[in-house]
């Protein structure tokens, strides 16, 4: 008899948690969909709102439009091909491992005293000044 | 322990085994067997029970308790397509060019709209730009639905729904913007303002694409490319007062156009003010007597069908007269020039010559060839029919060797010279970008030897000839100046010309054919009274690879260097004997 019972009991006590517990998951469920319905509905308007604002983003940099800025607000240029060149043009200073065989293309390895040697370029400009490597 | 009852005399019932608390039970025989096989079936259900409520019960504490253990990432949330969607465009780096966004439309049902007067003069309240006589004619119509406004601002939208109109409602419409403006109108196009339906360019080319796809539409334009081409033809067209110009920036390697520009153009987002003018694409809509750039297509066609060599000579001291034409030359040398001189002097008795040796047959056989006579197949509607004569006969022959007697459009010129300087094979012209690794296979139309030939002689005019204007200090350039009489209403026009030049560049190893047309130039004291395609497009040319090539990763290089100079030197015995003194 008592073992009767006290199965039962138990099983009772087993419901009794099940359908808490079963109203507590769906409780929740009910609030989390909720919930993902507002998160769905931000995502779409902050989608929409970064539609907009990536169109207005093309539009305000108009290669004109940066370029009138440009000129207003900076002392820019744009890049000319003396400023452009190859890391094998610039010569190494004499008397470091690997210099002779590039001094040996340098028209002048001579003045490498000086503490911002020249390079000079293939069209003939002297604009870019290098430090040496030391200075890293 | 409660003691057991004595109910049970057998030792080996199972130690559950529980006999019913009352009445006799059946201890032997077929009453006994059945009961025992209900009781092991009920015990066998139950046990199942409690297995499933058991499974149940982890489940629940799992959830509860354990808070469902990992959780499933569901699909990304997909806002669902409306009937205005539209793909976007972009440039081939991802600049966007056009897309639709989404606004409140201001809409009524005049049937259940009740004073049309009223409503007007209230809608007019708060909506100043509309026209009150307008709006109250619409809602009076007695029509089934009508379109009051486009674009309202939520503001607007929050006043007009205050009103409280009965009648008068929102819809969610889509509206095409072009970010970029005028700048690539003339390829990207533009769609109907009211039911967004592609009318021109791609916007129309690829109308379906657009209406399905969800990704964007990548082109093969370059905004970068685009504003310093259309800029410096801009500035082309005010120095010599011009009608207009065009030019196209092609990838010589794979037939992208990586900028074409159309001048004047149109603003896709103004449609109200495009002019005609505007609308037309020059570029690829627009045929040309092209003149003295198709020299390129004449010389190249001697050369490769051995016709002539390099140093073959032509009779060149005296202009050719047949029919009721007179072929003279603009630079006239009268003498005898080889093949190198006539495309250097651009002389058009000697590429006369050369097509008369050729024969007309191979001369429209190898433009057939080149897509010269055919409209090329595009993902824009707005392409020109080339127009050549039916019969091809021996004054069409010399007249189209110098460019006369055939229209054909930028397009047609860009992709055929891309064909002749990237070693001899033809790429078809797309506007689309190709994938990364894809490289598209093209048709040979002539051989490496010929194309290479056609390299140093393009260098040769920029260096020597009529493009010197071209040339971009550091930089390697090629190319062909051509100045047409245009055709008017008495015949050509000696005032009237289309100036241009095609570039190749670099040339000793092209990347990019850079053509610039501009349309009745007028020559001015700067340029010394000229407006020949040397004087007027080559200068655009020179500043576009100056300002191009950092930006396309082309480094400068030393033009005098001597492995370069022997890279483009011409290879030509000059006949000597033939040669006069004076140059």
């Amino acid at each position: 008899m008592s073992m009767f019972r006290l199965a039962t009991w138990g099983w009772l006590a087993a419901v009794g948690v099940a359908g808490f517990a079963t109203y507590e998951v769906k409780y929740q469920v009910a609030q989390v969909d909720d919930e993902l319905g507002r998160v769905n509905r931000s995502i779409d308007a902050n989608r929409d709102q970064l539609r907009v604002l990536s169109a207005e983003w093309s539009y305000l940099t108009q290669p004109a439009r940066l370029d009138q800025l440009r000129q207003r607000h900076l002392t820019l240029m744009p890049v000319g091909r003396a400023q452009l060149g190859s890391l094998d043009q610039i010569p190494f200073r004499s008397g470091e491992a690997g210099a002779p065989a590039v001094a040996a293309a340098t028209p002048a390895p001579a003045p490498q005293v000086a503490a911002h040697p020249t390079v000079r370029l293939p069209g003939g400009a002297n604009l870019v000044s290098a430090k040496p490597g030391a200075d890293r | 322990m409660k003691p057991m009852l004595p109910l049970d005399e057998n030792p080996c019932r199972p130690r559950h085994y529980k006999p019913a608390p009352c009445g006799a039970l059946p201890k032997e025989g077929p009453e006994k067997e059945l009961l025992e096989t209900s009781r092991t079936r009920l015990m066998l259900t139950g046990v199942l029970f409690a297995l499933a409520f058991a499974v149940i019960g982890f489940r629940l504490v799992d959830l509860t308790v354990l808070k469902g253990g990992e959780t499933r990432i569901s699909h990304a949330h997909v806002s669902p397509r409306t009937e205005a969607t539209r793909a976007d465009i972009v440039d081939r780096n991802g600049v966007l060019l056009a897309r639709t966004l989404e606004s409140e439309a201001l809409v009524a049902y005049p049937q259940q709209v009740d004073n049309a007067a009223e409503a007007a003069r209230k809608l007019v309240k708060v909506l100043p730009d509309l026209n009150q006589q307008e709006v109250q004619e619409k809602l009076a119509s007695g029509r089934k639905y009508v379109r009051l406004k486009r674009q309202l601002t939520p503001d607007q939208q929050f006043a007009v729904n205050n009103l409280g109109i009965p009648g008068v409602k929102f819809e969610t419409a889509g509206f095409r913007v072009y970010p970029k403006g005028e700048l690539t109108s003339a390829v990207v196009g533009y769609v109907d303002a009211v039911d967004n339906k592609g009318l021109a360019g791609i916007e129309r080319g690829l109308d379906d694409e657009l209406k399905t796809s969800d990704d964007p539409v990548e082109l093969s334009l370059d905004t970068r490319l685009q504003y310093i081409l259309t800029e410096e033809i801009q500035a082309q067209i005010t120095a010599f007062g011009a009608q207009g110009g065009m030019g196209i920036i092609a990838d010589v390697s794979n037939g992208e156009i990586v900028a074409l520009a159309s001048l004047p153009d149109f603003d896709p987002n103004d449609m109200s003010r495009a002019t005609e003018e505007g609308l037309f694409n020059r570029a690829t809509l627009g045929t040309y007597e092209m003149g003295s750039v198709l020299k390129i297509f004449n010389t190249a066609m001697v050369l490769d069908a051995h016709v002539a060599t390099l140093a073959s000579s032509y009779d060149a001291t005296a202009p050719i007269r047949i029919d009721r034409f007179t072929i003279h030359d603009d630079h006239a040398k009268a003498r005898w020039l080889n093949v190198a001189e006539i495309f250097m002097y651009s002389s058009n008795i000697g590429s006369a010559r050369e097509a008369v040796a050729a024969g007309g047959e191979r001369q429209k056989d190898f433009l057939s060839r080149i897509g010269l006579l055919t409209a090329p197949k595009v993902e824009i509607p707005e392409i020109g029919k080339p127009e050549w004569p039916e019969a091809w006969r021996l004054v069409n022959t010399m007249t189209i060797a110098f460019g006369h007697g055939i229209s054909v459009s930028p397009l047609q010129m860009v992709t055929g010279v891309s064909a002749v300087v990237n070693g001899g094979v033809l790429h078809r012209a797309t506007f689309l970008k190709h994938p990364d690794d894809y490289q598209p296979q093209g048709v040979r139309v002539l051989s490496r030897q010929t194309s290479e030939d056609m390299r140093r002689l393009m260098r040769l005019v920029v260096e020597q000839g009529t493009g010197k204007f071209a040339a971009a200090p550091g930089y390697l350039v090629g190319g062909k100046t051509g100045t047409a009489e245009e055709v008017g209403r008495h015949g050509y026009a000696r005032k009237s010309l289309l100036s241009s030049f095609v570039g190749v560049f670099p040339i000793n190893a092209p990347r990019y054919v850079i053509m610039v047309s501009i349309d009745q130039p007028h020559a001015n004291a700067k340029s010394m009274g000229e407006a020949t395609g040397g004087w007027v497009a080559a200068p655009a040319v020179s500043r576009i690879v100056q300002r191009m090539a950092p930006i396309v990763g082309i480094p400068p290089v030393d033009e005098d260097s001597p492995e370069i100079r022997r890279a483009l030197l011409v290879d030509f015995a000059p006949s000597p004997g033939r040669k006069i003194a004076a140059n």
